[in-house]
């Protein structure tokens, strides 16, 4: 029976070659996935490994905790003391003060601005230092610096050359040298500029304060030892760390900004292989169904229906490994193309060798080989179930079960009213999930049912188009079964573009709706690279309230703070002059008591947790630990919105618990009576030495603040792209094997006089028709759950429905178009059937 | 030739529906190569129902597909009143097909999704005409139609689908009708009451008629019958009749005179 299954699935290799495909694509994406996730892992530890290679400990001020959502905490200097301290302790080799911040490289006058970090940190040798030099020399002087081999490269400065550094303070600096971090001839998406101790210190303006100590044990003391000799020594105001529990922190940190995609990679592997299996299950049914008398025949020659189903899934089986090794192989070549789409849209991913780990072969071969065998088990017992006489009889079609329609029903029914309980009854959002979960497994048991009504539906253009068009449309709604699977699987992809594609745009107009409503400032400076904290030189502040053409100038800060298990973001603002360049409409309290101390909550925020004006809230922060603040006021969900958080504390408060000296937006009024032109020119003149601060209009601030959504969002879309490719070749598939189920009525239209480009137009219009009904089912599936979570969405942020009816119908065009593709094949084949063999079936 | 009687011999026509010349059809490559045809002549006179008969393996089938323009030919020459179908295109003998040919097939004769009157108006709609309505309502009624339009094919007899296809291979007033075992499935008294609408088609409308078959009963019917073996033509029949063709079809020494073409 084995050598039987072999040689009929090798039989009908051109038949399975699709949907080998479908299997195919899905374990690549699946496995790119991974790959992409463990090589970002593993770049990411090696990085932070390398970085404290030498060094058995570290010194540095004590925090609560030291980073939030992938941002390292600021951490207050080390006294100028410590370092001799330390290095005075018996055990210790090498105590190396370190100076690390930010600092902005310019060369030849334009500033150069990483996806990443522009590093400013002070020369020091191995083992306490982690650069090596690879040309020139150690930076001497004051005036000289070394920089990364990347950016020197990339930017053509050469040793000798002068370059331009701005931290707190800029200076000039000649390079002395070249640097490489590890093996590597520089640090992912960053620029550094290497400077002595004391250079540092003044660009930084930290005095003779240092940012950690770097400790080096002597040998014969364990760096445990030591750990709690200094840690005994110093007390709780200094945190001594191990250095690999740095590293490791370190890249957690960094992975953690990366985690969304490595959600969204995994969660479109799913979409993909959900697809596959739709086409696969349609695939096996149909040859099972072309094979009914050869089955029978079988039969009758003496298999149990136990051999038939074992020979079906046998084949599944081949299929499964085949498709498994061939999609791991394309996962590697797969990883590589979606790092470089994800740098596209603005993602940056750590680059560098792939890593193929056994997990991930793993993963490949048991997703490839359990969704295919996991597929063909419904087509399979049919199969056994055949009778031996069926060899004698005509194939009859298959109706749809009862309790499949009732199961369907009961599922679709679920999913209306999990949507009905997140929209009438506040039932909490997730649920949404289950919803659709409800309505795409309803909808796939109804399908066949649903299937011929629809068709009729959306095939009446095609069909008043003439007889070629009613035949079409005929053979979609024939097969309902399979017609249903085949467009379903593109309904999916199509639903998920939809889905992103309102929620997308209606979060984004929301956000710019509430941010048009509350900031009435004429200008706003922000800095270009939309930093999570701001990103914005005080600097510009300070010198932007100064001109003469601008009456009100407001800052904004963000902070980050634990609450209980999770972060939250707060926004810090001056209760003076925030009113003069936003209107915040309060539901309780007022801006001016935050002068006391206080916080003020959006209204969603007072609800969920049960405060009013007077209670209090315990926060976290990472320099002070918890510190409880009063609540003096609650402010409207928009508004608070438009300040980016639904926390808003004064400057001075902030200034209590941060040491971060960064804005995040300078609100402008200008002065009564200037032209806006000539204040533009002003402010612009004032952000000369500050080469990130970007004066926006209302335009730009918003685009600034949906920046991440759109990259998501462009990302998500164009991977979503290949599930939809994946749905797509479904098409062919079916087409091209239903071709075959029907080569004798191909034969007969042709005899009776269809001329092969009716026959090809035919065709085409089954795969378009299919494809429309795929984009109908699609878009108002995904369009309409997205809908309903904008609903949900709105109780915590007034959110408004946006349809994107542009893109939609985009999105419309695209899988109609993609479809007549779909059908070109097919229809080729069926144009170029022979007659004379189509005429001899019987 | 509006008289119903069956068998009355006529004088020989001198109009040609159809003829090939010198026809020879090869399948198959090298040592595998089978010769079909091998040197056909015969000549298909008009408004005649003329029958093809000869063992399996004979070329009858080979022959009336390379008459009707479903097959090509390796050599010699097949003439459909006055046109050589060895110059047209592939488009050009589809087009012949749907305007000038009818066809009856032993089986699958219908498309299973239209109604027996979408089936019968087929050539037509394919052709972007309009249907006569006298003519469809004359073939209709003739055929025992009127009442089964509507139906599909799954809703129908074998007899009655069989007669859809007659009537849809003769909605197009075509030169010539060519019928490949139309009564192969039916029984008896189907078979015969199919065979009765296409001799009358012969006799009211004039109709060129060829029919290939391996039933003596059925050949009966027509005028003539051609017999064929090893490819090439060997001999014909007039006014057959059921011995005179057994008798025949006996000398033609073949191993196997049952059996599907």
């Amino acid at each position: 029976m084995w050598r039987l299954t072999l040689r009929s699935t090798l039989a009908r290799r051109a038949r399975l070659a699709l949907t080998l495909l479908a299997v195919v694509l899905g374990v690549t994406f699946a496995t790119g996935g991974l790959i992409l996730t463990d090589t970002s892992t593993r770049l990411l530890d090696d990085q932070f490994r390398t970085a404290t290679a030498g060094v058995d400990l570290t010194v540095r001020d004590a925090v609560a905790f030291d980073s939030a959502m992938g941002v390292e905490v600021a951490r207050d200097p080390l006294p100028a003391d410590l370092p001799a301290r330390i290095a005075g302790m018996s055990g210790v080799a090498t105590a190396q003060p370190l100076v690390r911040g930010q600092g902005l490289l310019e060369v030849a006058g334009t500033p150069v601005v990483p996806s990443g970090a522009s590093v400013l940190a002070s020369w020091a040798a191995a083992p306490a230092g982690s650069f090596t030099i690879r040309s020139g020399r150690p930076p001497a002087a004051d005036d000289e610096v070394v920089l990364d081999e990347d950016t020197a490269r990339g930017h053509r400065v050469r040793l000798g050359d002068t370059v331009t550094v701005r931290a707190t303070d800029t200076a000039r600096l000649r390079v002395v040298g070249l640097a490489g971090f590890g093996d590597r001839a520089g640090l992912p998406n960053s620029t550094v500029a290497l400077v002595t101790l004391p250079s540092a210190q003044r660009l930084l303006r930290l005095g003779a304060n240092v940012s950690e100590v770097a400790v080096v044990a002597a040998p014969g003391v364990t760096p445990d030892e030591l750990h709690s000799r200094i840690t005994a020594t110093l007390g709780a105001d200094y945190e001594v760390t191990a250095s690999r529990d740095i590293a490791a922190a370190g890249a957690a940190a960094a992975r953690d900004q990366l985690s969304w995609l490595q959600l969204v990679l995994l969660a479109l592997a799913g979409a993909a292989l959900l697809v596959g299996a739709f086409l696969i299950a349609n695939t096996f049914s149909i040859v099972v169904t072309q094979r009914t008398r050869e089955l029978a025949l079988l039969r009758a020659a003496g298999a149990t229906g136990g051999q038939v189903l074992r020979s079906v899934l046998g084949e599944a089986l081949l299929v499964g490994l085949t498709a498994s090794a061939t999609g791991l192989a394309l996962g590697v070549a797969a990883a590589t193309g979606i790092r470089g789409l994800a740098r596209a849209f603005g993602v940056p991913l750590p680059d560098g060798g792939l890593l193929l780990t056994g997990r991930t072969v793993l993963v490949a071969f048991a997703v490839g080989v359990l969704v295919t065998v996991g597929s063909a088990i419904g087509p399979a017992r049919r199969a056994a179930a055949v009778a031996p006489v069926a060899a004698l009889r005509e194939a009859t079609a298959a109706r749809t079960g009862r309790v499949r329609v009732v199961a369907g029903a009961l599922a679709a029914a679920a999913g209306l009213a999990a949507t009905a309980a997140v929209l009438a009854a506040d039932a909490p959002v997730p649920l949404l999930g289950v919803a659709a979960l409800g309505a795409v497994g309803g909808l796939a048991l109804l399908g066949p049912a649903l299937t011929p009504a629809l068709v009729r539906l959306v095939g009446r253009p095609l069909a008043a188009a003439g007889v070629t068009g009613r035949l079409a449309t005929d053979s979609a709604a024939r097969t309902p079964r399979r017609t249903a699977a085949t467009a379903l699987a593109l309904a999916l992809g199509l639903a998920l573009i939809s889905f992103m594609a309102v929620l997308g745009t209606s979060v984004n107009s929301s956000v710019r709706q509430s941010y048009a409503e509350v900031i009435t400032a004429d200008h706003v400076v922000e800095s270009a690279r939309n930093e999570m904290l701001g990103g914005l030189s005080p600097a510009v502040y300070d010198r932007v309230s100064r001109l003469p053409e601008v009456a009100v100038a407001s800052r904004l800060r963000y902070g980050h703070w634990r609450d209980g298990d999770a972060t939250n973001a707060l926004t810090a603002v001056d209760p003076a002059t925030l009113p003069r360049v936003a209107k915040l409409r309060f539901t309780a309290g007022n801006l001016a008591a935050l002068d006391g101390g206080g916080i003020v909550l959006a209204a969603h925020v007072a609800r969920d947790r049960g405060l009013a004006v007077g209670d209090d809230l315990p926060m976290t922060f990472s320099r002070t630990g918890t510190r409880t603040l009063p609540v003096v006021g609650l402010l409207r969900d928009g508004d608070a919105r438009a300040l980016s958080t639904d926390y808003l504390i004064s400057l001075n408060t902030f200034a209590r618990f941060y040491s971060e000296e960064m804005d995040a937006s300078v609100l402008i009024r200008t002065a009564d009576g200037t032209d806006r032109a000539a204040a533009e020119r002003a402010i612009k003149a004032a952000l000369a030495d500050t080469p990130t601060a970007q004066l926006r209009d209302q335009a730009a601030a918003v685009a600034g603040r949906t920046q991440m959504i759109d990259q998501v969002l462009g990302l998500v879309t164009v991977l979503l792209m290949l599930a939809v490719l994946i749905a797509l070749l479904g098409i062919t598939n079916t087409l091209a094997l239903s071709i075959t189920e029907r080569t004798a009525e191909i034969g007969l239209l042709r005899a009776v006089g269809m001329t092969r480009r009716q026959l090809g137009w035919m065709i085409r219009a089954e795969a378009v028709l299919v494809a429309a009904l795929a984009s109908v089912l699609g878009i108002v599936l995904g369009a309409g759950f997205a809908a309903a979570t904008v609903r949900a969405l709105g109780r915590d942020a007034p959110t408004v429905l946006a349809v994107p009816a542009g893109r939609l119908l985009l999105v419309l065009a695209v899988a109609l178009i993609a479809g007549l593709l779909a059908g070109l094949l097919p229809a080729r084949r069926a144009a170029r059937l022979d007659v004379l063999a189509a005429v001899g079936t019987p | 030739m509006t008289t119903s009687t069956v068998l009355s011999p006529r004088p020989t026509s001198t109009a040609v529906a159809v003829q090939a010349r010198h026809v020879v059809r090869t399948y198959g490559r090298g040592a595998a190569a089978v010769r079909a045809l091998d040197g056909a002549t015969v000549s298909i006179p008009a408004a005649r129902f003329t029958a093809i008969m000869g063992p399996s393996g004979s070329g009858k089938s080979t022959l009336m597909h390379a008459l009707a323009g479903l097959d090509t030919i390796d050599a010699g020459q097949i003439l459909l009143g006055g046109t050589d179908l060895g110059l047209l295109s592939e488009r050009q003998r589809t087009l012949l097909r749907r305007d000038r040919v009818g066809f009856v097939f032993q089986s699958f004769n219908l498309v299973p999704t239209l109604t027996a009157r979408e089936n019968i108006l087929l050539p037509l709609t394919l052709a972007g005409r309009r249907p006569d309505p006298e003519r469809l309502a004359h073939l209709v009624a003739t055929l025992g139609l009127t009442d089964r339009l509507r139906h599909r094919p799954g809703e129908l007899s074998g007899g009655q689908q069989q007669r859809v296809a007659v009537a849809r291979a003769l909605i197009t007033r075509p030169e010539i009708v060519f019928a490949d075992e139309p009564t192969g499935n039916l029984d008896s008294s189907a078979a015969e009451a199919l065979l009765g609408f296409l001799r009358q088609a012969v006799d009211d409308l004039g109709q060129s008629i060829v029919m290939v078959t391996h039933d003596p009963h059925a050949a009966a019917y027509a005028d003539r019958v051609v017999f064929l073996a090893d490819g090439r033509i060997d001999g014909e029949l007039d006014a057959p009749t059921v011995p005179a063709i057994l008798s025949r079809m006996a000398r033609l020494a073949a191993p196997a005179t049952t059996g599907a073409n």
